[in-house]
């Protein structure tokens, strides 16, 4: 299982770089996943998704539908990948620390 | 692992993934043993593989009718070819002519080798029949796929996404993992979004005793497909029904048809049967899912442990209808962007949805144009049984893997001025198209066709 140390805490990953236990998320977490994602810089509305993101799953264990996220952050989809090249569900929910979104997506 | 000697596998999921889901891995050692035993086990239960394995003549009619083979030609993703990585075994350890002759008669003895190539040629398929549709005997490579990825998960060998899919199935009893506070949030934005849209109050029920219908929604659509759920609680509210949601199985789509025909597509099947009994239902609605409709209509029968009391209909079934009857004020110059139908391969090939998609997107849009071929002929999106891999490699072979469907629709100029539909009324098509219409250029905009419905409802 891959992994990454981060301020001396082992972050364990899955084979697609998303976090295994969610718990373990901070800041400096997403600033690491967001390196190996290629986003060089987390801006202002880069974390205005990230933490619409971790206040909706804190509540209901799940992601949002990604309408809701464009609607609620005032980002449009192709600005959610300008921000995030892998996407809402891939790009922007690994750097939340959410699991990675299954089924038919 | 993304490849093994030179071929293509999708991510498996890990020994404890697979505990998860009640199977013990069975060490690479024992491997070829145990398929065996299996491959016995089944070859005795099922007539259809037996003449599979059987009767093929290698004339060669299914070759350039299996779009995989099309798109990547890769002589194993010929059909009898594919079925032939199972013959070869079959030959060797129950025909005569193949314990006699071995390699002189395309006997092969089972190696791990020959498991890792049905993991890769297994999971190209898309299940969707062509090849059957064409075979002059009838011979069906689905099915002959159903079997390999059986015993491949008996062994222990299953995609990552499948068998992830299967945990949550039987943790929420929905394919994304969805809780129900989750489900009443999205159920509740959706009303909200219908009220800034389209200006009428449609409500979602949850959990409702005492209804009617009892509408299966494919959980994809609460995070991917709005207009599909929006369309289906407009047409619900529109004709006046007494519906509900179930929280317990909101899933149209059954990764057990996939993957494990036993005790996950049979999990499915009860939680199903519980809800229709708890909450009281006349009728169960199935909703946009091509996969989870063939699991539901052909499968639900004869895989229930108790009599089924219920008619279980399709949405598509159930809006031709009214269209039929004239009972649906439809403006189709709602959705005047002109339109092409993919036709979703297990509605068409395996359930006989056809001409009640045609007779329905005839009704709501004013430029649609069919695809050649269509209908039963048509051809697959390439994301067929779930194979929505997105790991690097994979992801360039569900590019080859769509090649044919691209070509499809691009020769019916709907995308010309980059403003087109490209209606593909299944989750898995949907999720392998978004995509796709990307990756090819096709200047189209994919939706579901309960989500046409939605817009040209007129009301009162
Ligand atoms: S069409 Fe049928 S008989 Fe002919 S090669 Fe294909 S599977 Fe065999
Ligand atoms: S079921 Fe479809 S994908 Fe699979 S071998 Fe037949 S034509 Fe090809
Ligand atoms: S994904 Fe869609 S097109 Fe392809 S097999 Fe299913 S229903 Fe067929």
């Amino acid at each position: 299982m891959p992994s990454t140390i981060i301020n001396g805490v082992e972050i364990e990953l899955d084979e697609d770089g998303f976090m295994i236990d969610p718990d373990l998320w901070n800041e400096d977490v997403a600033r690491a996943l967001a390196a190996s994602e290629g986003i060089d810089e987390l801006t202002e509305d880069h974390w205005k998704i990230i933490n619409y993101l971790r206040d909706y799953f804190k509540q209901y264990h799940i992601a949002p539908m990604v309408r809701k996220l464009c609607k609620e952050t005032g980002c449009s989809l192709k600005y959610i990948y300008d921000l995030f090249p892998s996407g809402p569900a891939k790009g922007a929910c690994k750097l939340a620390g959410l699991p990675k979104p299954t089924g038919c997506v | 692992m993304p490849e093994y000697k030179g071929m293509v596998q999708p991510v498996r999921a890990t020994p404890e993934e697979m505990r998860k889901i009640h199977i013990e891995p069975v060490p690479d050692e024992q491997k070829p043993q145990k398929a065996l035993e299996y491959l016995d086990q089944i070859r005795k239960k099922f007539r259809s593989f037996v003449m599979a394995m059987e009767s093929c003549t290698k004339c060669g009619q299914c070759a350039e009718n299996c779009h995989t083979y099309l798109g990547t030609r890769d002589p194993n993703n010929i059909p009898t070819n594919r079925a032939e990585l199972i013959r070869k075994i079959y030959k060797r350890y129950f025909t005569l002519e193949g314990r006699w002759f071995g390699k002189l008669v395309g006997a092969e003895d089972i190696s791990l080798d020959v498991i890792e190539q049905w993991y890769s040629y297994f999971y190209q398929c898309s299940q969707c029949r062509r090849c059957a549709h064409v075979c002059p005997f009838g011979i069906d490579t689905c099915e002959v796929t159903f079997i390999g990825r059986q015993i491949l998960h008996w062994l222990g060998i299953t995609p990552k996404l499948h068998a992830s899919v299967g945990a949550a199935m039987e943790k929420v009893g929905n394919h994304t993992g969805l809780p129900k506070p989750g489900i009443v949030d999205t159920l509740e934005f959706m009303s909200e979004e219908i009220m800034d849209e389209f200006g009428v109050e449609v409500e979602f029920p949850v959990d409702k005793p005492d209804s009617d219908i009892m509408y299966i929604p494919s959980s994809a659509d609460f995070l991917l497909n709005p207009y599909t759920l929006m369309g289906a609680g407009m047409f619900f509210t529109y004709i006046g029904a007494n519906w509900t949601i179930p929280s317990t199985v909101t899933e149209a789509g059954n990764f057990g048809l996939l993957f494990d025909q036993y005790w996950t597509q049979r999990g499915n099947v009860m939680r199903l049967l519980n809800a229709a009994q708890e909450l009281g239902v006349k009728k169960i609605v199935w909703g946009e899912c091509g996969h989870g409709w063939r699991a539901a209509k052909m499968y639900i029968p004869s895989l229930a442990d108790r009599p089924v009391r219920w008619p279980i209909t399709h949405i598509h079934d159930e809006i031709a209808d009214l269209i039929r009857k004239n009972e649906l004020k439809l403006d189709p110059s709602k959705n005047s962007k002109p339109v092409t139908l993919h036709d979703p391969c297990n509605y068409v090939r395996a359930c006989g949805l056809n001409e009640n998609m045609r007779t329905i997107i005839r009704a709501v849009t004013t430029d649609f144009r069919e695809m050649t071929p269509h209908g039963a002929d048509n051809f697959c999106c390439g994301g067929g049984s779930a194979i929505l891999f997105d790991d690097p490699e994979m992801y360039q072979r569900r590019i080859l893997l769509s090649k044919k469907k691209a070509e499809q629709v691009r020769a019916t100029g709907v995308g010309k001025n980059g403003d087109g539909i490209l209606c593909a009324p299944c989750s898995i098509c949907k999720a392998q198209l978004y995509p796709m219409v990307e990756e090819h250029e096709l200047g189209v905009e994919v939706k579901g066709l309960v989500d046409l419905v939605g817009k040209a409802l007129v009301w009162k």
